[in-house]
């Protein structure tokens, strides 16, 4: 890859604790605009609660980020965030289509509705993720795939240049996976920067280029070329990682 | 308070008189279903909300913490020398104060990782009564917050509370000794130092004036003192009060309706995108805790809780879009409001007289029950509101008991018809065919018995998808493209591959 002219993400010396245990512990990161990059690490490694971090979401104990330079009060519009599927109550009486519109609600702001165009681009983004036919229904009626691709839909309206996706391969279907797959690399495509925190490590290097190994402090963060070693894996799961061998990984507890 | 409620008055003269106004307004009845009505609005739209984010016992637990509210803000202005009056500005201030210390207290319990949130609820609320109790019985005595207040309201009252407004013929009157209408009448000045009776010679007299001072018209024309009758309207407080809630929480709810679908939904994208959740929820909250205490003369802090929840439970089993509860809640609630007046006088929705039950039930049964019917409003609303959700419940379109259990049978029906059909297709032309699939025995193969057997046999036959042939089942065309349907849809969606052999 070549050296890209600007980091569209800068976060410096960030600390967050529970209870005065570290989560995450003086991580430095820099990704280059246009990356598609993996978090990955072993359970309480501490990667959703470095992007909850990074969106100021959980307060921070210590250390700055930057996106495009700005901070996140300055650059909101510029941030998608993709939670956690169950961190919502899908019993929510609302239609799939209205989930996605919220998207649109910052651009909004306070107090404007969402109009006729609100409603297509909203339409537009369930056509990307192949939900259409889905717009009126009732949230509870999704399966955890269509949920998530919902979820989806919801972070391209908001058309951001750096997208945060907190695990959005858990537990979906084979459908669902290939979707997500196809949105990540058209986003990349476009330029845009996108941090997801994955689990499955067999599937690192065929869907992203850039990769972040974290064990509550960031073990190695680069090309997944590069970083995507045996060494590097068996350091961030602390040697339960047994071969690497033509891209076959097997991890344990990963 | 008092201005606004006269604008509302002079609109409503252009309309009717001041007779008929007054007559209406003096029913107990038209107050107490107006009131009620009125609260039950207020209850909904904010309660649809407490359901949503899962904190409807936070409607309780502020409908109860407002009296420490109430009872401080008492204390505060008996000591700063006002009047007190459970419907003055400041009460509702300390009221919201409460309801907001609440919420803070709660979620600083739950925050420090020792205390679930439904035990910090649990927690908070009762001490900040228990406050409020002590405080009341130890530094308020001559107020009217008694025990049954407390707990059940005095919405049959609401009628009696009211401000005189007057509009006509309005001077006040100013009895002096000189005046014709002033009655003069002889006291006894030494009567009582001398234990003596006015009639005893050593008695000594002066005149005063029976009836000086300055009169309101509405006084100078109960005392008879006024040829011409001001205009009076009697406007219950308790209307004015409930009338600037609605107003508020519908004003509210209309102007935030996008921001608190999304906190509600999904408060970290909201937090995300700019918009401040905890602001709103504590917006949410300080409303919920004005309309406990606008309730709180006229149902009491217990049954404020049902005038929260069972409106927004049962609309959201009646419709999938949360616009829809907001329309829906309001109107269960009004129509419970509405129809417990009527259960409290001993109609149960204005059409069963409830005294001929319970006749009935002496007669059946031999009882001694007394028949005449005369129960607490703010419970009978109550009653009807239940009554109103336990039919929603069973018999909602969409989620109802009724529904749900014709649709759990249909698909029992539709799952052992694929059973049946499945089985047929995986024996049919193999050399076990004769076997497997012989119509006398293949309840057998299923362990069903043979009446459950012959009722899928039967069903299938109908459907066109299954005839006999030589004493066995076998697929029709029809039947034959159906199993196929199926098992690809099933395959599908637990993505397995397809190794049917008979699949082209």
């Amino acid at each position: 890859m070549p050296e890209p002219a600007e980091l569209a993400l800068v976060i410096d010396d960030l600390t967050v604790a529970y209870d005065q245990k570290p989560a995450i512990w003086d991580i430095d990161l820099e990704v280059p605009q246009g990356a598609l990059m993996a978090i990955v690490g072993p359970n309480g490694a501490g990667k959703s609660t470095l992007i909850k971090a990074a969106l100021n979401l959980i307060p921070r104990a210590a250390g700055s980020v930057l996106f495009h330079g700005k901070p996140y009060e300055a650059a909101r519009h510029l941030v998608g965030y993709v939670p956690q599927r169950g961190s919502v109550d899908w019993d929510f009486p609302t239609s799939v289509l209205d989930v996605v519109t919220m998207g649109l609600y910052g651009k909004l702001g306070w107090l404007r509705r969402p109009g006729r165009r609100e409603r297509a681009q909203a339409l537009a983004a369930l056509e990307q993720v192949g939900l259409l036919d889905y717009a009126g229904r009732q949230i509870s009626q999704l399966s955890g795939g269509q949920q998530q691709r919902t979820f989806l839909a919801r972070a391209l309206v908001q058309d951001a240049q750096i997208y945060f996706m907190d695990e959005p391969f858990a537990a979906v279907d084979a459908t669902t996976e290939a979707a997500i797959v196809n949105i990540l690399r058209e986003l990349n495509k476009r330029g845009r920067t996108v941090l997801v925190v994955h689990h499955d490590l067999q599937t690192v290097p065929e869907y992203f280029d850039w990769l972040t190994l974290l064990n509550v402090e960031v073990v190695a963060s680069g090309p997944t070329c590069q970083v995507f070693t045996l060494d590097n894996l068996q350091k961030t799961y602390g040697g339960r990682v047994t071969s690497l061998h033509g891209g076959q990984v097997l991890a344990a507890g990963g | 308070m008092m201005g606004l409620e006269r604008a509302l008055i002079e609109l409503l003269l252009r309309f009717v008189t001041h007779d008929a106004l007054n007559a209406f307004l003096r029913s107990p009845q038209h107050t107490a279903s107006l009131v009620g009505c009125l609260i039950a609005i207020c209850g909904a739209l904010l309660g649809t909300f407490l359901l949503l984010r899962g904190l409807s016992l936070t409607s309780d637990a502020i409908s109860h913490t407002v009296l420490l509210g109430i009872v401080l803000a008492f204390m505060l202005m008996t000591g700063a020398g006002l009047e007190g009056d459970t419907s003055s500005p400041w009460l509702i201030v300390g009221a919201a104060a409460a309801g907001v210390g609440t919420v803070v207290l709660t979620e600083t319990l739950h925050r420090s990782g020792l205390v679930r949130q439904d035990a910090a609820l649990g927690l908070a609320f009762p001490l900040l009564f228990a406050i409020a109790v002590i405080l009341v019985s130890r530094f308020v005595d001559d107020v009217h917050l008694d025990d049954d207040a407390v707990l059940v309201g005095e919405i049959g009252l609401a009628w009696a509370n009211t401000n005189s407004h007057c509009f006509e013929h309005c001077e006040s009157l100013r009895i002096t000794p000189e005046h014709p209408a002033a009655q003069q009448m002889r006291q006894c000045v030494n009567c009582r130092e001398l234990t003596i009776s006015p009639r005893d010679e050593r008695a000594e007299f002066r005149e005063v004036c029976g009836n000086c001072g300055v009169y309101t018209p509405a006084q100078a024309w109960s005392a008879g003192l006024l040829d011409e009758a001001p205009t009076l309207v009697f406007f219950p407080k308790s209307i004015t009060v409930m009338l600037v809630l609605t107003a508020l929480t519908v004003g509210f709810v209309a102007v935030f309706y996008k921001e608190l679908k999304l906190t509600t939904f999904d408060a970290a994208l909201a937090k995300s995108l700019g918009f401040r959740p905890a602001a709103l929820t504590y917006a949410l909250m300080i409303l919920v805790s004005l309309v406990a205490v606008g309730a709180f003369d006229a149902v009491g802090s217990i049954l404020v809780i049902a005038f929260f929840i069972i409106p927004p439970a049962a609309a959201y089993l009646l419709t999938d879009r949360l616009s829809g509860m907001l329309l829906l809640s309001p109107v269960i609630g009004g129509a419970g409001a509405f129809f417990g007046y009527d259960l409290a006088r001993g109609w149960l929705f204005g059409m069963l007289p409830v005294a001929e039950g319970i006749a009935a039930l002496n007669a059946i049964f031999g009882l001694q029950l007394r028949e005449a019917w005369d129960s607490s409003i703010s419970a009978s609303v109550v009653l009807t509101m239940f009554v109103l959700f336990v039919l929603v419940w069973i018999l909602s379109p969409r989620y109802g008991l009724v529904v749900s259990a014709v649709r759990r049978a249909n698909s029992r029906r539709r799952f052992d018809d694929q059973v049946v059909l499945a089985h047929i297709h995986n024996h049919q032309g193999t050399p076990s065919h004769a076997i497997e699939l012989r119509a006398a025995t293949l309840h057998q193969h299923f362990r069903w018995t043979p009446q459950k057997m012959n009722r899928v046999l039967m069903r299938l036959r109908a459907l066109g998808f299954v005839s006999q042939e030589a004493g066995s089942a076998i697929l029709t065309q029809r039947g034959d493209a159906h199993v196929h349907a199926f098992r690809k849809q099933l395959l599908v969606a637990h993505n397995i591959p397809d190794i049917d052999p008979t699949q082209p």
